[in-house]
């Protein structure tokens, strides 16, 4: 495998990160402002990542984000789950019918985001005033009580036997 | 953003929470799992407990938390350590978790903070 293609093996993979590691990703410089963001995490490039906590904070605009928090015990990673997609030029784009199918699901995201809930988080990794953050493209609850134990050792787990090897 | 503002509740046993353990710090940011064994309507006080160690936890700003007496809890809160060193968890979230396998927490929880250790040695 060339550099190239090792650099970018876990690219567009939700990698299951425990909120310090999410945390201390660093954001790699991006050549021009087409490049899509991503982040760096020894050597390899991320773009989406996923994470599973409690709920710890919310903070609702209607119909334009919900910010949220996911505290899973290593770190507090911030989410935000965007609402707009109704009046967003960036869907303007879109066929109405996919956008609205898009729309309903984020509601239906919000609305299971309740303080104190456990929530199973995927999305892109972003950068927000300096701070990684998580923008979220779909939301489990779980209501198993060991899914927050199952989701850390799997971390460790996926870090000790395929994040963290160079050599692929 | 107004992450900063939340803490993150640093994961413990009930058995690390006594006066010259690390973690028992005024205020710190604290996630406990223990079993109920009493709790005061009036007062809003929960007792859980794990093996041998017990810990006070302040009910009273959960909401929709129904409390039965034998079922297991976790709670995400920060330590007031009153004058008399007992110490009680202002818990800010709480969840009913019962059918957790509390082997396999303590277990992982160990793996952990290992596994945080090798992290900061290695970056």
């Amino acid at each position: 495998m060339d550099h190239n293609h090792r650099r970018r093996r876990l690219y567009n993979t939700h990698v299951k990160l425990l909120a310090f590691d999410l945390l201390s990703l660093s954001q790699t410089p991006s050549h021009s402002s087409s490049d899509p963001i991503s982040f760096s995490r020894k050597g390899a490039l991320l773009s989406r990542a996923e994470t599973v906590g409690t709920v710890t904070s919310r903070d609702l605009k209607p119909s334009k984000f919900l910010k949220f928090t996911i505290d899973d015990g290593t770190g507090c990673v911030g989410c935000v789950l965007w609402l707009n997609h109704l009046d967003s030029p960036y869907f303007a784009r879109r066929s109405p019918p996919d956008v609205r199918l898009i729309a309903e699901a984020a509601n239906r995201f919000a609305s299971e985001i309740r303080l104190g809930v456990v929530a199973r988080v995927r999305g892109r990794i972003t950068s927000y005033r300096g701070t990684v953050q998580i923008t979220v493209s779909d939301v489990v609850v779980e209501r198993d009580p060991n899914a927050e134990t199952l989701h850390c050792l799997e971390c460790m787990n996926l870090a000790r036997n395929c994040y963290d090897a160079s050599g692929l | 953003m107004a992450s900063s503002a939340i803490k993150s509740g640093t994961l413990v046993s009930l058995q690390d929470i006594y006066p010259s353990s690390p973690f028992f710090k005024q205020g710190a940011s604290l996630r406990v799992t223990g079993k109920l064994q009493e709790y005061s309507v009036e007062t809003a006080v929960a007792i859980v407990i794990d093996g041998n160690a017990n810990l006070k936890i302040n009910t009273q700003h959960l909401r929709d938390l129904s409390f039965r007496v034998g079922s297991f809890y976790q709670f995400i809160g920060e330590l007031l350590i009153q004058p008399d060193n007992e110490a009680i968890l202002q818990a800010r979230v709480g969840r009913n978790v019962d059918g957790i396998d509390l082997n396999l927490y303590h277990q992982s929880l160990q793996l952990l903070r290992q596994f945080q250790a090798d992290h900061l040695s290695t970056t």
